[in-house]
């Protein structure tokens, strides 16, 4: 049962002791009499996100039927086992449960405390880096790596990509890490913008009574505005390519704060750099046409987040697309000025720390001169924040 | 208590073990989906399976999520309170006759156990969602006006459904059961058209799910569902029509495509093709 577990959590998908102790629960109340809903009781327990599914199909499959012969799992079994009377002992040992409380907890708090101890180890030593690789799973089979072509591996000088015939494999960003940074959720909740909107809806009972009072008792009603937010914020992120990989983990876990914060936030996916289309999914089969993507500049703030580091000729020349099937005529230079210009409150998110922009890439500094450019450190992200509330 | 589809309604034997461990459970079951995979259908049907009554709430963007447990209508107690409640009975002085009850207000304070449904609660901002998660969770709700606390004396049996419009909060998530229902394969639709129109020929249900999906291939905007596929295959029936016509000229398209952008291309598509 403990490595059922541990495996779910190496596979990428977030275990909390909630879910364990419902997993138990259940168990206890005799839902999993057999296989078929075993499988059914431990998904709906352990998998919140149909991004899971496969994972968890895996992880399964391999842990309940690779042995030819299955047994229900028995929670016994994990109080008889080394692991729980390792840390029973320890834990009496070291005094974080005296014999004296032992005896009052029942089966569940010990379950609890166990795994408590359990998952935080696991989490410090293996913070989420076993997700690289990962990136193909989909659900049900509709395979984002669909399509023949070769990739041509490995770095670059410098991380340059030439022009490839690209398997458009992608990576997934959407997974949730742990995160280390508790502070860029505060940085970024700076951004609300409450603002009254909506019709009148709402009652303001205070001037009602003023304006009745005033009125000699005939009723006055007095309708205000409801507080909503009304920010809007679209993200671009570059999900591809072999130059964005040694930034991941970095981008990851702003994305991870960001999702919660705003009201209306839409994600969407370049390579490398803008031709004409933005996506709306991440193996970018979606496009989005660019009129329609640059028409809501006027209300929607919009950060990217991407290294800015490409080709020289990928920026400058007429031709550059990566994408051999793209016919764009315009050099991506162009299409980042129209963005620009189209989306007053806007600015570039690079993972690449400020002091190496300069070695790094020449393109960094071109795309500096057209976005307001910051690293993806806190300093940078409470600068980007400011430079996005100036242009509200 | 034990859930077993009824005579209209085809319930995967999947899906039917899934609703019966959430409520043993008792945990909010939340469905996720496209459209037209029988989320809020799913809901109706356990409420007649168990012969129990159901609270229906259709989520608004505008909603806060208070108003699903109870409103105070103040404008009436101040309109009754100048002008009197005439012979309406109300006691403007007991505001228990201004307070009206929410569908999770109703649900709580039944004297049995009820289906309390959530239609399409993405449409609803997250404050709203943890709002009602809290409220869901302990069974609870307070009415800040005369802080009075209302608690649920039978936990009704929850289902959620969202259409996936926006992500749903995380901590949200964790105390649901989530369920992605797929759109059924051929086989299944078979069953489910044939619960609904019984004893339809056999070519003309092959006929008409053949050009259904290759409908749904085709990437519109809002592709045909199991509810627009059984009112194609009624009008085609009720037409007497021998087959559904095929490609391009299928009969009653307009109980397939909705949207019209989605019927111009569709007549686009075509036009095309006839010109070749």
């Amino acid at each position: 049962m403990i490595s059922f577990i541990q495996q779910l959590r190496e596979a990428e998908i977030p275990v909390s002791v909630r879910y364990i102790l419902e997993f138990y629960r259940g168990l206890q109340k005799g839902l999993a009499p057999d296989l078929d809903r075993l499988f059914l009781l431990a998904r709906l327990v352990f998998i919140k996100n149909v991004e899971h599914y496969d994972a968890f199909e895996r992880v399964f499959a391999h842990f309940f039927l690779g042995k030819g012969s299955w047994k229900m799992p028995d929670w016994e079994e994990v109080f008889a086992g080394k692991p729980f009377q390792e840390w029973l002992r320890e834990q009496l040992e070291n005094g974080a449960i005296s014999a004296a409380e032992l005896r009052t907890y029942g089966m569940e708090e010990l379950l609890r405390r166990f795994w408590e101890t359990l998952l935080e180890q696991r989490g410090q030593h293996d913070g989420g880096h076993t997700w690289i690789g990962t990136g193909g799973r989909s659900p049900f089979g509709h395979s984002g790596r669909a399509g023949g072509g070769m990739r041509v591996y490995g770095r670059g000088l410098h991380g340059t990509a030439q022009k490839v015939i690209d398997k458009r494999s992608y990576v997934n960003y959407s997974g949730k890490s742990p995160l280390a940074r508790e502070n860029v959720s505060q940085i970024l909740a700076s951004l609300k913008n409450l603002k009254r909107a909506g019709p009148e809806t709402e009652l303001d009972i205070d001037q009602t009574i003023a304006r009745t009072a005033k009125n000699g008792g005939e009723i006055e009603l007095v309708f205000a505005r409801e507080f909503r937010d009304r920010l809007k914020l679209a993200v671009l992120l570059d999900n591809g390519g072999y130059s964005m990989i040694p930034y991941l983990d970095l981008v990851k876990s702003v994305f991870g704060k960001i999702r919660d914060h705003f009201k209306d936030l839409e994600y969407y996916y370049f390579h490398n750099c803008l031709y004409g289309a933005v996506y709306q999914d991440l193996p970018r089969t979606r496009a989005i046409p660019w009129e329609a993507f640059v028409g809501r500049g006027s209300d929607t703030h919009l950060i990217i987040i991407g290294d800015a580091n490409m080709a020289p000729f990928e920026l400058m020349a007429s031709n550059g697309s990566l994408y051999i099937q793209g016919s764009d005529r315009r050099p991506g230079q162009e299409w980042l000025k129209e963005l620009r210009a189209a989306f007053p409150a806007s600015v570039w998110l690079n993972p690449i720390p400020k002091g190496r922009w300069p070695t790094e890439s020449v393109t960094i500094n071109q795309i500096a001169r057209i976005f307001p450019m910051e690293d993806l450190t806190l300093a940078g992200i409470r600068n980007a924040v400011q430079i996005l509330g100036r242009r509200r | 208590m034990k859930f077993e589809g009824t005579e209209r309604y085809y319930l995967s034997p999947e899906l039917g073990e899934i609703v019966n461990i959430s409520i043993s459970m008792e945990k909010p079951l939340l469905l996720m989906g496209e459209a037209g995979t029988g989320k809020t259908r799913l809901a109706f049907e356990i409420a007649r399976a168990f012969g129990i009554d159901m609270e229906e709430a259709r989520c608004k963007s505008t909603f806060k999520g208070e108003e699903l447990c109870y409103v105070y209508d103040t404008v009436l107690r101040l309109n009754d309170s100048r002008f009197g409640s005439g012979e309406s009975g109300r006691n403007v002085n007991d505001i228990w006759d201004y307070l009206r009850f929410g569908p999770i207000g109703r649900a709580f304070l039944a004297e049995d156990r009820r289906v309390l449904l959530l239609d399409e609660i993405d449409k609803t901002d997250s404050d709203t969602q943890d709002n009602l998660l809290d409220v869901l969770e302990d069974g609870s709700f307070t009415i800040r006006e005369i802080n009075h606390k209302v608690t649920a004396r039978h936990m009704p049996i929850i289902i959620i459904t969202s259409n996936a419009k926006r992500e749903l909060s995380d901590p949200f998530l964790r105390r649901c059961f989530c369920h992605y229902i797929p759109f059924p394969g051929p086989e299944e639709i078979s069953i489910i058209v044939r619960l609904h129109f019984h004893g339809i020929p056999e070519q003309l249900l092959e006929a008409c799910l053949t050009e259904f999906y290759r409908l749904r291939e085709q990437g519109f905007e809002k592709p045909p569902a199991t509810a627009e596929l059984l009112d194609w295959i009624g009008a085609v029936r009720s037409t007497g029509a021998s087959g559904p016509g095929a490609g391009k000229a299928i009969r009653h398209i307009g109980t397939l495509l909705k949207r019209s952008q989605d019927l111009l291309k569709y007549k686009g598509v075509n036009q095309k093709s006839q010109f070749r």
